[in-house]
Order: C-alpha cells, then structure tokens, then sequence
C-alpha cells in the first residue's frame, strides 16, 4: 500500500469517525427512564395521563412507547432481549405463563394493603408457579346486551331466548337468536358453554376445584335441545363464528348479543341502553360464567437489566395498581378499571359499571395455566370454537364432540395446575 | 467525451468517491457501535470487515472486478446466506417456549426467582439512606405494630417509637446514625436493590420499591464450580440437562424454569420422523404443498395460455382485454385475498349468495381446498398469460405458415409446433412458479389460516396447510413456540426449494452461458 492510499485512508477513518460521532446518540438512555410498552389504544392515554402528571415515581423519567397493534406489541415482546425490551409492558393476562417460562418477566410482591385493593382471584391472572407477575390494570369481560325494541322483557332461562328467536324468526327478519360480538367463539362465548352447562373450570372457595368437571352428556343434550333442529343441524339461534354479529345486532336483526367491555361505547352512540345482564343459563335464576380477566401491567426481568427495576416496581404500585392512577388512566381508556377504589369512583362511567356488576353477578377468573395448555391435544382457546364449528356446521354428533372437549379440558387443567 | 472522463476519472472524481466512502463508512461506523452497544458481535464482526472490504476495494486500484462484485456478494452474504446459517444452527438447538434466553441470563434468573417470602408475607414501608459509614441502610417500619427498624446488610438494629421521626402515617423517616438518601437520587443507581439487609435467622428484606421491603430467604442457590442449583429449603439438586434445563437428579421431570437455548444436535430432525404427532400431519402436509403447488402452476398456466392464443389473433377490443386481464396482477394481493375471503363466507359471502346456496366454505377440507385452488387461479393467472402471450410472439411465424402449407390442421400445429415450442421458452419459469407456491404463505395464511382442522380429534394440521405455514404454526401459531423445531423444518423445506431451483436452472441452461 503506498502513501498516497495510506493518506486516503487516514483522511477517510478520521471523517468517518468524526461524522458517526456527530451522528450517534449517548450510549444509553439516561439511567431513571422507565420504558413502557402498551398497544394502540392503550399507549396514547398511558401518555395522556403521563403528560398531565409525570412523577408518578419520583426521580424517574417514564416514557410510552406505543405499538400500532395488540399484535405487534407480542410480536415485539417476543422478540425481546435485555437490550430492546420494555421495563413495563401492559399486556394481557394470558401472556404471563408463557413469558414468565421463557425468563421474560421478573416477579412483583405486594404489601397486604396493595392487595386489598383487588378481588383476590384477580392475582390468578398474572401468577406463574406462585409467584405474581405484575399488577392488575383493568377489567376484561363480556356481558350479554338485549335489543329492548324487540325484547320486552329480560329472559330468565336459556330457553326464553330460543323461543323468542323461534316465535319472531320470520316476523321479524332475525338471523340469528343470540351471537358473540365480542370476545370470540373462545372467550366471549365462555358464557354460552356455561350457560349450557360447560365451564372450562369450577372454583371452589377462590381455589380452582380440581376434582370437579363439566358432564358433557348434560352438556351435549342441551346442545341438542337449544342450539339443534330436529333434524340435527343448527337451528339458527346461535351462529358458529362471530362474523358480522355487532353488525346485525346494531341492524336489529339478532334480539341478543354478548359484547366486550371495551366496544360499549359503539353501542350507546347507536342509541342502546346499557341493559348488560350475564347471559341465563338453561335452569332459571342461574347464569353461565364469563370470564372476568385483567390486563396486567407486567414487570419484566429487563428492567434490572437497565438498572430501573426498583422504579418499575414503584410505577406498578404507585400509578398502575393505584386507586388515583386507575382513576386517571380509565377516564382516557374506559374500560372498568381492576381496583376496588377505583371502581367505586364517581367518574366510572355507567358502562364501565354495568360491564362491572354483571362480572360480580357471574364470573370466573381467566386462568392461563389451564386455558393456554395444549396437553390434552388443544388448547381451550383453540378446542372451543372448534366445537361450535364441528356440530353447527359439520353437523357432527354433540354427544361424541362433547366427549372430546370434555377430555381436553380436564387434561388441560390437570396438567396447567402445575403452573399455578 | 471530455465530461464523461471528468465524471470518472480526475480530482472530482476521487472527491466524490471520498465523500460517499466517507458516508457510508460513517453509517458502518454507526452500526458496529449499536451492535457492540447490544453485545452482538457477530454483527459487529461482519460489519466491520464489510468497511475494511470497500475501503480496500475502492481506494485500491488492484481490485478492479470487486468494485463491482462487492455491494452484491455483502448483501448477498447479509440477506441470504447469514439467514441460512443461522437457520441451520438453530435447527440443532432447544430453542422453544421456556427455552429462549441464555445459560447465563436463565441462572440468572434463576437465582433470582430462588426466594420465598416468609410465611405471613410480611412486607414493610421504607426508607432508603446511608449509616455514618456511608453504608447503604434502609429505615424500615411495622406501623401498625409500632416496629422500627434500621438494617444494612450485615446488621440490623431495632429502634424504638420514640427513637425515630414519624410522618402522618406512622411511618419512620429519621433516625439516629441514618441519613436518607432522596429519591431522586436513588434514580441514578440502583445498586443499593441488589442488597439482603439484614432481618432475622435467614430471612433478610429485600427492596420491592422505593418505598416498600419484603422478608424473604434464598431457597434456590447456584454452585457454579459444580454448575448445579440446590435447593435450601428440601436439599434437591438440580443438574444441567444436557438439553437447557436445570433438572433434578432424582426426577428428570422436575426442572427449573427458566431454561435456556441448548444444542441439541439433530434431535429436531429426529422428531420429524419420530414423534407421531409431527410425522403424521408433516406428510400428509407435504403431499398437500406438493399438490397445491401442481395444482396452481397447471390451472393459471392453462388458463392464462388459453387466453394469450385467444387474444393473440386480431380482434376488436384485444388492447382493452389485455389491459382487463392483467389487472388481478396489479392489485396488491393481500387485498385480493382478503376480499376473496370474505366472498367466500359461509353467512354473508357473495360466493353463496350467488350460486344460492350456504357452502361452508372453510369449514369442509375439500371445499377449503377447492377455494384456495381457485383464488391463486385468480392471483396467478395474468403472470401466465403475460408470458405466454410473449413467447407466442417470439416463435416464428414461418414455422407456423410452413406446417400450414403441409396441410396441418390448428390442433396439430398447436400440438406439435406452439407447446414444444412453447414449454422450451417457459418450463424454466413454470418450475419456478413452481418453487414459489410450494412457499405460498400469504395465501394459505390470509385465505384460511391453514384450516379446517380437526381439533378436537387432535389434528395439529389443517387441511391447506403447506409446509411453510405449517412450520409458522409450529413456531409462532400457539402459546407454545418451537423455534428450533420450525428451523428444521424450514432446513428441509430450502434443500427442496433449492433441488427445484437448481433444476430449473439447468434445464434453462442459463449457467451454460458462464462457461
């Protein structure tokens, strides 16, 4: 190499150097940043209510960062490690098994007056091998909504709303009886399954009831009696997938609708009434059991990395799990929030407490280590809707399909108690 | 002349070129100091070869042919034959749910989820300062109980009421021999959190935030000279597995969670063919991509000739019917699909409402198949049409007149002249169209999500699902991802991308051309 591309050389290494330096950032964000990480919806009014009051945890500097979806922020957290990821993410319950088993998150322990705060079964949600992983944020659940300009009066049994549909069917140009706006053929229509007299799971006492299942012959036979015709197909009432149902509904073409807490708004700007109620299930006075799940504000094993677990913690108890945080976050983001005092708040919107008090009348907490399990061949998220689709579509036998389901998640929850 | 010489050659040249090395030299610079900052030093590594590379390249006359090779065979490198490697390399670990961090970080973790709160989870309100030996110290206080306390990680000293300054809520915020540390401060280093100060027997506190402790003791405790993990409490040994998990010696099933990446060398590929939960659906998958894939390329490619030898013979109105038919191809075909999705709804869907009937379309194997069949007709078409209406207008018209004269009908002439003429200009493209729908995920996954599928009879496949969707299923599609096992199955699905590929390739003879 002679001089002249020595020269070259130096001249090109110094002005390269001189323009990176010029054009890199500080090594790391300043020491005292929590990063936290929220979807769509979540993120804007996380930042609303961070830029109306910030020192949520003195010393420290919070900062939102927003993904465009519910999906890219999994995506995102998956893909996470010690030097991209989040020190809060605000996330759904279910992910918590999966994230606490892959050493994604860091556990959180609460005083017994953080604790009271929250209905105790709210804690299933975001535990993991018994320890806890973040605070609970907000209420997820569905409630049942019915069209009072078709239906006069609030059915008492599962069977009152098959009639109605029987009786109004043609008269009225209905679709559908009752259908799943909200939640899907999983989730939101928990409910029905229980209604008809299969629950994922029984509690007993706030424990999960591990020697208690659901009977599929009962359950099989008022599939039989409610949702099928004479001839074994589907009668009409119940519609296998959640397709276009809020559109029917809203169109006053489907009587009764199970919707999710967080679309109530959509309903009242078309002019409805809030009258939620749990949907009835086939014996009178009893209601099948939706899930009452939380979205937890998770604590994550990166935090400590970055040197700011100690103010992750405080961000949980001092803002997310808070009476005056929950308060300040649920006037931009609606939802029912997960604390008692930030329940009982006159600011609470009558949505946000009608969602409420047909969660208290009949839930049961989402528990992920049963839900998310596959070892019986499926998980509950996956086997659910696969029922709905293999007798009232594929007309197969309820009884033998019933079997199938019942076998699959009694092993699920066998097997995931041991995640609990 | 003049110009074009002061444009490459000369003062203004070297200049131009200094200055864009200059640019793009400092862009490097700027990536290698990210991937160092994130400890990827591979990518550093690579990075910064790929600077010393085109710094020698283009400010040495010696190396002519690489100014122009160069760009190509670093991108190429980056963007083909990295993903590659690191595709291969992972087929061959435990790289699944539970299994993703490294050794490190999971006993790390580990060691840190090896605590357990006393009994009555006992928690209290703190403050956090320094004894007068500069020693971090936390105030600690039992309000309703009216216990104070000051610990440091050796020592604790219980206080009295009286001995201690109290807010409004009974909580201690001085004491003697105590300096608060404000919390401010605190922000900037969290070293004082990592400490146990001192409680009673084996339990120590532990800082939970600014202003709160816990009680807990050490119940999991890492040895690194033996690499084993026991217990305190029950004295179980927990040893590396060999496959990413800590397990106990007496009960292989028993293991600490969280585990980490380990090689596994070969046992995925093993699990293919062993494992009747994977083996059965991945052949059925495979027969079903292979069908799929012939299926696809024969239906567009006859319907797309049939139209380029409908619309290459003089006729009013060819222009507007050949800018019609290649629209399909312009849309975006995301939105093709989604649309075609929604066309073909059990309840809604305009399929039904035309032909009158309530097809579930998605729900029934065969009907699923069909559809899918037909919305790739849809999206692939126009491609066929396109090339078939060029290579009908390059093969000589001669050939055609002259087979005329011999008294050869239009079937014969079609038969013995067009297609061979035909499938020798195409069959390259066809094999490739080939290879590219074997991998056809955006269809598969917006159209039917690789479904129906049986679950509850415990189908984990679904009856369009080809082999490339069936692999995101296995690695993204549940709670549960096995990324080592798709890695395998992707090493699988590139030897027969590539076997086609290469076989396209010479029967094109496009490498002759090299020699």
């Amino acid at each position: 190499m002679n001089r002249r591309i020595l020269g070259l050389l130096g001249l090109l290494t110094s002005a390269a150097l001189v323009t990176s330096l010029a054009v890199v950032p500080g090594a790391q964000a300043a020491g005292g940043t929590i990063v936290v990480w929220a979807d769509e919806t979540r993120g804007p009014n996380l930042q609303k209510v961070m830029d109306a009051k910030s020192d949520w945890v003195p010393g420290y500097t919070i900062k939102i960062v927003t993904y465009s979806s519910f999906d890219a922020l999994k995506a995102a957290f998956d893909k996470a490690t010690g030097t991209t990821g989040p020190d809060v993410v605000v996330a759904a319950n279910d992910w918590v098994p999966t994230a606490a088993k892959s050493g994604k998150l860091a556990p959180v322990t609460l005083t017994g007056s953080q604790k009271a705060q929250f209905n105790p079964t709210q804690f299933f949600d975001l535990s993991y091998q018994g320890k806890l992983y973040g605070v609970p944020v907000d209420i997820n659940n569905v409630a049942m909504i019915y069209n009072t300009a078709l239906v006069k009066t609030a059915p008492k049994k599962f069977g009152d709303m098959v009639d109605f549909y029987k009786a109004n069917k043609s008269a009225d140009g209905l679709k559908a009886g009752l259908c799943i706006a909200g939640g899907g053929m999983s989730w939101g229509a928990h409910s029905v399954f229980s209604a008809l007299g299969a629950d994922a799971y029984y509690m007993a006492g706030g424990r999960p009831n591990y020697h208690k299942f659901f009977n599929s012959a009962t359950f099989a036979s008022n599939v039989k009696t409610y949702l099928l015709g004479p001839d074994g197909k589907s009668n009409g009432f119940f519609p296998a997938t959640d397709t276009g149902c809020k559109d029917n509904f809203l169109a006053g073409k489907v009587p009764f609708a199970v919707i999710g807490n967080w679309e109530w708004k959509d309903y009242v700007a078309k002019g409805f009434d809030m009258n939620l109620m749990p949907v009835p299930s086939v014996n009178a006075g009893q209601n099948g059991a939706m899930f009452g799940s939380v979205s937890g504000a998770l604590l994550t094993s990166f935090a400590d990395t970055h040197g700011v677990a100690t103010g992750a913690k405080s961000l949980l108890t001092n803002f997310f799990a808070s009476t005056a945080g929950q308060v300040a976050y649920q006037k931009f983001e609606g939802r029912p929030p997960a604390a008692k005092g930030a329940q009982a708040d006159a600011s609470v919107s009558a949505g946000q407490k009608g969602f409420g008090t047909a969660a208290s009348l009949s839930g049961i907490p989402q528990i992920g280590a049963f839900l998310n399990s596959n070892a019986g061949g499926a998980s509950y998220w996956d086997s659910a809707p696969a029922y709905w689709t293999a007798v009232l579509v594929n007309g197969k036998n309820p009884v033998v399909e019933a079997k199938k389901l019942a076998a699959i998640w009694r092993k699920n929850m066998l097997v995931g108690k041991s995640d609990l | 002349m003049a110009t074009v010489n002061m444009l490459f050659r000369g003062k203004f040249a070297l200049i131009t070129k200094l200055i864009v090395l200059s640019g793009i030299s400092a862009i490097l610079v700027l990536l290698i100091e990210s991937a160092l900052a994130k400890k990827e030093y591979t990518i550093a590594l690579f990075l910064a070869a790929s600077l010393a590379a085109l710094c020698y390249t283009y400010l040495s006359a010696r190396t002519v042919p690489m100014k122009f090779f160069l760009p190509g065979l670093l991108l190429l490198f980056a963007f083909v034959v990295a993903p590659i490697v690191y595709t291969v390399v992972m087929s061959n670990y435990n790289y699944k749910t539970g299994n993703i961090i490294s050794k490190q970080e999971a006993i790390t973790q580990i060691k840190g989820l090896g605590v357990e709160p006393d009994a009555n989870g006992t928690t209290f309100d703190i403050v956090v300062g320094k004894t007068s030996t500069g020693e971090y110290a936390i105030l600690a206080s039992d309000s309703p109980n009216h216990v104070y306390f000051v610990s440091t990680a050796t020592k604790k000293t219980d206080l009295l009421p009286s001995q201690v300054t109290l807010n409004a809520d009974g909580v201690a915020t001085a004491a003697p021999n105590f300096t608060v540390v404000p919390e401010a401060q605190l922000a900037g280093n969290e070293d004082y959190a990592k400490i146990n100060f001192a409680y009673a027997d084996k339990y120590f506190v532990s800082v939970q935030g600014l202003n709160v402790g816990a009680v807990f003791r050490q119940s999991l405790k890492y040895n690194p000279a033996s690499d084993t993990v026991v217990n305190l409490i029950d004295g179980k040994i927990y040893k590396d597995n060999g496959r990413g998990n800590y397990a106990n010696v007496n009960d292989s099933a028993d293991i600490l969670q969280p585990g980490w990446r380990a090689t596994n060398w070969f046992a995925n590929y093993g699990k293919l063919f062993s494992d009747p939960l994977v083996r059965g659906p991945l052949f059925r998958v495979f027969i079903w991509t292979v069908a799929f894939a012939f299926l696809t390329v024969l239906s567009s490619f006859a319907f797309g000739l049939l139209l380029a030898l409908t619309l290459n013979k003089p006729m009013r109105g060819r222009r507007f019917y050949r800018g019609v038919l290649v629209l399909p191809y312009a849309i975006p075909s995301v939105m093709s699909i989604l649309i075609w999705g929604g066309m073909f709804d059990t309840e809604f869907g305009a399929i039904n409402h035309l032909l009158g009937t309530h097809i579930a379309w998605f729900q029934n194997a065969s009907f699923a198949r069909t559809a899918v069949i037909l919305v790739n007709l849809w999206l692939a078409f126009p491609y066929f049409y396109l090339i078939s209406s060029g290579a009908l207008q390059a093969i000589p018209s001669e050939l055609l007149e002259a087979a005329a004269i011999d008294g050869a009908n239009p079937r014969q002439i079609f038969k013995k002249i067009t297609l061979p003429l035909l499938m020798q200009i195409l069959t390259p493209l066809l094999i490739a169209s080939f290879a590219f729908n074997f991998n056809n995920f955006n269809l598969i996954f917006l159209l039917t999500g690789g479904g129906p599928k049986d679950l509850l009879g415990g189908q984990i496949a679904g009856a369009t699902d080809i082999l490339i969707s069936y692999t995101y299923q296995i690695a993204f599609g549940s709670n549960t991802q096995d990324l080592g096992l798709a890695s395998s199955i992707s090493v699988i699905i590139f030897f027969i991308i590539a076997g086609i590929s290469l076989y396209g390739l010479r029967k094109s003879k496009v490498l002759e051309t090299f020699g």
